[in-house]
């Protein structure tokens, strides 16, 4: 350790030098040779001989930039031996040598695509989209912006293939999952590398399941925090040329967020305040009181308890059929989750540039209340800047960002769908005559309690980054990078005595108690880099080596204070009477790697493109803690070869490929050590210490080699750009959570295993520009994802502990189920095949029939169309897919609590043929396991494929008044369609606890001045 | 190479700093990379956190010992088989005729209705954590072993109080799963895929782990209110061990020398109180609640919201002039006055109560009388049956007993056991099981009563997971 510090310590020295001497020799060697200026005039117009407004025009030597006017002419200061460089956006850009002229006019080319123009960002290095040998998908601001949403997860839904992303709960402030090119590893997260402006930002949540298990399932989405106005481009690196720089981490893919940047050009205002309002996006058909009771009644009789049932010394055991009134009738999902929520957002920017230095800052705000009844509300503010210089001589420069953001999360302490799916129809009122929550005897739990129940969290987030670059030498340059992250959630859960019926005794002193969670990552890393690129005639070579080292520190304390001299007090620990520490966390994750990039081009037709990565990481015991991963990855232009060269059709055609390895090293700090955990517990003052679990010293990297092949083809001019990938990746060496028998004391142990799973698939990328004049624009995006996983490999499956959850040659994803064979018309119960023929239906046995859930194909499919000032988008979401469905929460009528209305069609008497089984109160032993078989069988899955209008968006920009002021008014919808036979909730989140997808509608204005 | 002309490098350019600075920024580039590069390779070591102990480093010192045993019975105490929670007092009671169950969690009600399936959640529960306390004590055991600065006196402390708990849990699970393994070691390999023994195998093991027990602990002191196992508690065990495996010499032996060692709690609404001079081993609770969990789960409040109530038959077998009745069953009405439901009420403090009064009592000598004269009146010892049955039943209020006939007798202190250890630990259900009378009781009572229900399922994942577990206790 003390070596290391040393050792950290002269590398900060080595820096603060770099620093403080650096703009010495800039300012040295920023003397550069002045000729005699002059200025330079022009008029620009398109092909149509139409002047064109708001050209970038840029000297290529001393930077000096100007932009033409509306009648398209310009004016710039030159030196006679220089370049001008005139780009606007839809134009392609043009380079034009001055050779002493003193106007020079110019006709601009429209480009439909700019596929030369388009530079990714590919983490380390950027790449022209040309010219990339990877697999890099990417969305832009352009795109982000036109949705009204709050997560960016949320904005790249659909639009990129191979990237498949489901949105957990339509709770503010909720979670994400997202799954690049298929689950390659059995256990362990799927999350691929999130990289937020160069600095690793962890996605996983460090919500409590005690605070937050009830309304979140514990899952709070960090990237909440990046405000999607503030980001320039989300880049999704997929295959091994682009993901093998990321090494060990690069396995489940890498999500590279970029925010913007200052910006060239006068300095800029821009506002924009919108309003949404949202709805759950579907409903269920529930029973009403007349159908629940009928069925109630129907199934304690069915049971034998029919006698019971007019006996009232029993009417405490079905209070819903005998106490309450049979006449009521509450819809309790328009009650509980039948809301409308707002959001309200105002976001102000300022930009603008002077000599060398460009500047952002963006500011916003939110509010968003939920569906649900009460008070419950997401604010979020984020403040976004960016400055970056560089000197005259371009020789060096900074580029600062900081994104900042606060939320604070106010809910009621758990998630109110599944009491809205499950209450009686008939169930008690909500509040008494003065208002106070009503309990009806104490026959029912009152749902609105848990509004007294709170829960609340804040988080801080700060991103910073600094990227320093200096020119050694005329090829040489030098980049460090230096980030740091601060993620820092503060959360709290009361349970209050007043939200419990007063009749149980709790008191302020007995019951009440307050769940605090207050959690903290810090994270810093450096990255320098040296890069060496040399031009020959023909010739290109880049190459790039750099170093990373990351320190990531974690920190949890979960404590719980109960018993409060008043429920006033309860957010006051010191006036808690006992305070229990329920988890008292530090973790340390340190890293370390050294990359390098080699790429090669060859007359911007043969590009060879090598990549490699040494990797080192805490999480893996002595001598395993280092792995190297690399690819190397080809594109052939064929598009530049001779015989297509002024071909009509085809104007861009590229064939590329690429193989390597990465790893994943997702599995936990110090699961290495044979450990003992200490927890803040005690017993007779003896503070508890218990084996953390079976340890295992021996485990390392998993490993995830991918192969890509590619065609991407231009044609006319570009405006059809067609991408077609195919992929196969094989993930080995699996760290897996071995499930153990109990026996052994726990139930699981991490270790290597000797299993692969692959993944393979063809993505199809097509964007094309239907029709272009000079008013009217329409262009088309689409793209579709045919993914397949395959458990390729298990030594010894049938023996291990996996032998009922997999299949080899089957996916990852499948599920066991029984095959329900309908209900038996004799005796009204459901029926199951007897795989083993033994006469019994045993869940061990026989639950042999197999369904997959991972989706058969997914895309999306987006059209734009502008007319002079108004632009209309609308962009659809498919999946093709199988879920759960409703049978899987209840397969039976007549138990406590309200079904969907599918379930009267019921066995009445013998010979029905129906498709539901009789009735049941819950009371029989014959009605309850094949309910629970019936739930866990394939009747219980259908087709739950959708088609949704994810997103439309029709904007109007206001006629302007004069010409710096630029008005917009936008209207935006957010899943207001869906197209499904899905009888759940909501077939892209089948689920019936978590709140489904909003459909919202926004309307705003955007000033820019 | 590089190493060699980078230092030339510096020697040739140091001097002339101002005509060759580009060379030497570009040095201390290079400089900084080779830095970056060779250095750090104990970058990735890191120290471990503050809430996790090195496993050697816990056995090198008696405090975190005693912390790794505090952790077992703070485990026991909270959740699983013993605890007063979900444990045997609970769900043995409704699963036999002591309590009637009104709650609605459908796995206790599977257990009231006797209509179990193999995944339930409340038997998978017993079993993973009664395996997980299993091999903390056989790593309290394997530790000590290892351990060079640990004294004798403390290695047989630990080691006497890690064999009785080992001994402890498995009897429990044999009572109610029958053939289970054994389970004498960490190694995960092994205990993985490990097979069931006979139950009569299993109860060897206990027997012979408990003998261990008793010798180990011969010199630990007894702590002051009796909240660790001591030498004692290992003999009560043993004793009750060997009146299961009808060994009446032995259990009647053992149970002497605890008998001649405590004393019976006079006043019958002491023998709840932590005060209380006949308990052996009590778990002492924590903060919230400060006593039982027991009285939390049996006492009604208020009708409709109670889940446990007394069932008939038990209020029916009481003796008239009973004095457990009045003192050890309470009764609540409903508002209407229409319906009166009674409870056990042993214990008395519930979580309104602020102080701390009562421990879970695990072990008290009252039990050791009733083995004796069980013992006894196999052993056609009439008086001395007679003697230690009395001593319960004068206790109690109730005259002595009439039977004088071995046979009597048994039926006597099977009544006995019934309203003395009713609500405590599944005796009920034990008792009835062990002397065949499961049928004839329940079947009256339960109407989907089988023979197989004298056995639980093995845990369903768990056949899952180590088929060597197989096959499937009969009827699941």
């Amino acid at each position: 350790m003390k070596k290391n510090i040393q050792s950290i310590g002269k590398l900060c020295l080595f820096y603060t030098y770099f620093l403080i001497l650096t703009p010495f020799f800039t300012t040295l060697m920023a003397a550069t040779l002045s000729y005699q200026q002059q200025t330079i005039k022009g008029i620009i117009t398109d092909l149509n001989g139409k002047p064109v407004a708001g050209v970038h025009i840029m000297t290529q030597k001393t930077k000096k930039g100007a932009i033409s006017e509306l009648d398209g002419s310009y004016e710039i200061l030159a030196n006679p031996d220089d370049t001008l460089v005139f780009s606007a956006l839809g134009f392609k850009t043009l380079t034009v040598l001055i050779s002493q002229r003193q106007e020079i006019n110019i006709q601009l080319y429209e480009d439909a695509t700019q596929l030369d123009e388009i530079t990714l960002n590919a983490g380390y290095y950027s790449v022209k989209e040309k010219e990339r040998t990877g697999n890099i998908a990417t969305i832009k601001a352009k795109l982000i912006e036109k949705q009204p949403v709050s997560n960016p997860l949320a904005a790249m839904q659909g639009h990129l293939s191979g990237v498949n992303i489901v949105q957990s709960t339509g709770v503010p402030g909720g979670g994400f999952n997202i799954e690049i090119r298929g689950k390659n590893f059995i256990n362990g997260v799927s999350d691929p590398l999130f990289i937020i402006d160069g600095v690793p930002y962890s996605s996983q949540s460090l919500g409590s399941n005690d605070v937050s298990g009830q309304i979140f399932s514990g899952n709070i989405s960090p990237l909440n925090a990046i405000n999607p106005n503030d980001i320039k481009s989300i880049e999704v690196l997929k295959d091994a040329d682009a993901t093998a720089i990321y090494g060990s981490r690069g396995a489940n893919g890498v999500v590279l967020i970029t925010t913007k940047k200052g910006k060239e050009g006068k300095t800029q205002f821009k506002a924009n305040i919108s309003s949404t309002l949202g709805q759950v996006s579907n409903f269920l058909e529930l029973m009403n009181t007349e159908q629940y009771l009928e069925v109630r009644r129907e199934g304690i009789t069915n049971d034998g308890f029919g006698p019971f049932l007019d006996n009232p010394a029993f009417d405490f055991f079905w209070p819903d059929v005998k106490s309450w009134d049979n006449t009521r009738y509450t819809d309790w999902q328009k009650e509980l989750i039948g809301g409308t929520a707002y959001r309200n957002n105002a976001q102000v920017s300022i930009s603008g540039v002077s000599e060398g230095t460009q500047f952002i800052v963006n500011g916003a705000y939110q509010k968003e209340t939920t569906v649900f009844p009460g008070e419950a509300n997401y604010k979020k503010a984020t403040v976004h800047s960016n400055i970056n210089h560089q000197s005259k001589n371009n020789q060096f420069k900074i580029d600062l960002t900081t994104i900042y953001s606060n939320e604070k999360n106010l809910l009621p302490r758990s998630d109110f769908t599944s009491k809205a799916y499950t209450l009686e129809p008939n169930a008690p009122r909500l509040f008494d005559d003065e208002g106070n929550l009503n309990w009806e005897n104490n026959t029912w739990n009152n749902p609105l309690a848990s509004l007294e129940e709170v829960y609340e969290v804040k988080i801080n987030t700060l991103i910073t980054n600094a990227g320093m670059s200096y020119m050694v030498l005329p090829n040489l340059k030098f980049k460090t990078s230096v980030g740091f992250n601060i993620y820092d959630l503060a959360s709290y859960r009361t349970l209050p005595s007043s939200a419990r019926n007063p009749r149980f005794g709790f008191t302020s002193q007995n019951y009440s108690s307050v769940t605090t969670n207050n959690s903290k990552r810090h994270s810093w890393i450096i990255e320098p880099q040296l890069s060496w690129n040399k031009e020959w005639n023909k010739a290109k070579l880049n190459i790039l080596f750099g170093a990373t080292f990351q320190r990531e520190n974690s920190q949890q304390l979960v404590q719980k204070g109960s018993g409060f001299p008043n429920d006033n007090l309860i957010l006051n620990l010191s006036s808690a009477e006992t305070l229990e520490i329920l988890e008292d966390a530090d973790g340390e994750y340190s890293y370390q790697a050294f990359f390098g990039r080699f790429n090669f081009n060859w007359n911007d037709k043969y590009i060879f493109n090598l990549t490699g990565r040494r990797d080192g990481s805490s999480r893996f015991g002595p001598g395993k803690q280092f792995g190297n991963f690399g690819a190397i990855g080809f594109a052939w232009l064929f598009s530049e070869e001779n015989i297509f060269k002024g071909n009509s059709i085809l104007s861009f055609g590229k064939l590329r490929g690429s193989f390597g390895v990465t790893g994943s090293d997702n599995i936990g700090d110090y699961r290495y050590l044979s450990t003992y955990n200490v927890s803040g517990l005690d017993y007779d003052g003896v503070s508890i210490l218990e084996p953390t679990g079976i340890f295992n010293p021996l485990f390392g990297w998993e490993e995830n080699q991918k192969l890509e092949a590619a065609l991407e083809f231009g044609f006319f001019n570009d405006r059809v750009l067609l991408n077609a990938s195919w992929y196969k990746n094989r993930s080995s060496n699996q760290l897996i959570g071995i499930p153990l028998a109990a026996t052994t004391g726990f139930s699981e142990l991490t270790g290597n295993f000797d299993a692969t799973v692959e993944n393979k698939g063809f993505e199809l990328d097509l964007r094309t520009v239907n029709l272009q004049s000079k008013n009217f624009k329409w262009t088309t995006t689409f793209n579709i994802t045919i993914p397949k996983n395959e458990l390729v490999k298990f030594d010894d499956l049938e023996n291990s502990t996996f032998a009922n959850r997999f299949i080899i040659g089957k996916p990852l994803t499948i599920v066991k189920l029984f095959n329900s064979l309908g209900v038996d018309p004799e005796t009204g119960l459901y029926q199951f095949e007897d795989y083993n023929n033994d006469g019994v239906i045993s869940r061990v046995e026989d639950r042999q029939w197999v369904e997959d859930f991972a989706p058969k194909y997914y895309g999306g499919f987006g059209n734009t169309f502008s007319y002079k000032n108004v632009t209309l988008d609308f962009f659809f979401q498919f999946k093709k897919q199988k879920a759960f469905n409703n049978l899987r929460w209840r397969a039976t009528p007549g138990f406590r609590g309200n079904s969907p209305v599918s379930l009267l069609d019921r066995w009445l008497e013998e010979g029905d043929t129906n498709s539901v089984q009789l009735a049941s109160g819950g009371l029989s032993p014959s009605v309850g396991p094949s309910d629970l078989n019936q739930s866990d069988s394939n009747a219980a899955v259908s087709d739950a494929s959708f088609i949704r209008l994810r997103n439309i968006s029709l904007n109007y920009q206001l006629p302007t008044i004069n010409n710096d002021l630029d008005i917009n008014v936008y209207l935006q919808g957010q899943n207001l369609l869906t197209f499904t036979k899905y009888d759940g909730p909501d077939p892209e989140q089948p689920s019936s606890i978590r709140l489904p997808q909003l459909k919202q509608i926004t309307l705003g204005l955007q000033v820019k001045f | 190479m590089n190493y060699k002309q980078n230092n030339i490098c510096i020697k040739k350019l140091s001097s002339n700093f101002f005509r060759h600075r580009i060379r030497i920024i570009n040095t201390l580039f290079i400089f900084l990379t080779i830095f970056s590069f060779t250095s750090c390779s104990d970058f990735v070591e890191v120290d471990p956190p503050k809430n996790l102990l090195i496993s050697e480093t816990v056995f090198n010192d008696p405090s975190t010992v005693e912390s790794v045993l505090a952790s077992i019975y703070y485990k026991i105490r909270e959740h699983g088989i013993v605890s007063g929670r979900s444990g045997l007092t609970t769900l043995l009671g409704i699963y036999s005729d002591e309590l009637d169950y009104y709650g609605f969690d459908i796995n206790s009600a599977e257990l009231y209705n006797h209509n179990i399936v193999a995944s339930n959640s409340l038997l998978q529960g017993w079993w993973s954590n009664a395996y997980n306390v299993i091999y903390t004590a056989n790593d309290i055991i394997a530790g000590i072993e290892n351990s060079n600065s640990l004294t004798i006196d403390d290695k047989e402390r630990f080691k006497g109080q890690a064999l009785f708990v080992r001994a402890y849990i498995h009897s429990l699970l044999s009572n109610v799963y029958g053939d289970i393994p054994y389970i004498t070691t960490t190694n995960y390999l092994e205990n993985n895929s490990v097979a069931r023994l006979p139950a009569s195998i299993v109860m060897d093991n206990i027997i012979s782990d408990l003998i261990s027990a008793v010798t180990l602990l011969e010199n630990t002191p007894v702590s002051g209110e009796r909240v660790l196992p001591s030498q004692s508690v290992a003999k009560a065990l043993l004793a009750r061990m060997y009146l299961y495996t009808e060994n009446w010499e032995l259990a009647e032996t053992v149970s002497s020398e605890l008998i001649d060692m405590h004393t019976l709690e006079l006043d019958i609404n002491s023998v709840f109180l932590k005060e209380s001079s006949e308990t052996l081993w009590q778990l002492k609770p924590g903060d919230s609640p400060r006593n039982t969990h027991e009285a939390n789960e049996l006492i009604i409040h208020a009708i409709p919201e109670q889940r446990f109530a007394l069932n008939n038959n038990l209020l029916d077998a009481f003796e008239l002039g009973d004095l457990r009745l009045n003192n050890w069953i309470g009764s609540t009405t409903s508002t209407d006055g229409t319906i009166t439901l009674h409870f056990a009420n042993k214990y008395k403090a519930t979580f309104i109560e602020t102080e701390s009064l009562e421990y879970s009592i695990i072990f008290r000598l009252s039990e050791q009388y009733l083995i004796r004269a069980e013992a006894r009146a196999k052993l056609s010892n009439i008086s001395g049956a007679q003697q230690d049955l009395n001593a319960v039943r004068n206790r109690a209020g109730l005259p002595n007993t009439t039977a004088n006939t071995s046979n009597d007798l048994l039926d006597a202190i099977l009544q006995e056991r019934r309203i003395e250890l009713f609500a405590e630990h599944g005796h009920r259900w034990l008792d009835l099981k062990r002397t065949g009378k499961a049928r004839a009781v329940l079947s009256l009572l339960k109407p989907n009563w089988q023979e197989t229900h004298l056995l639980f399922p093995i845990p369903e994942s768990e056949l899952e997971i180590n088929p060597n577990l197989l096959p499937q206790n009969s009827g699941y």
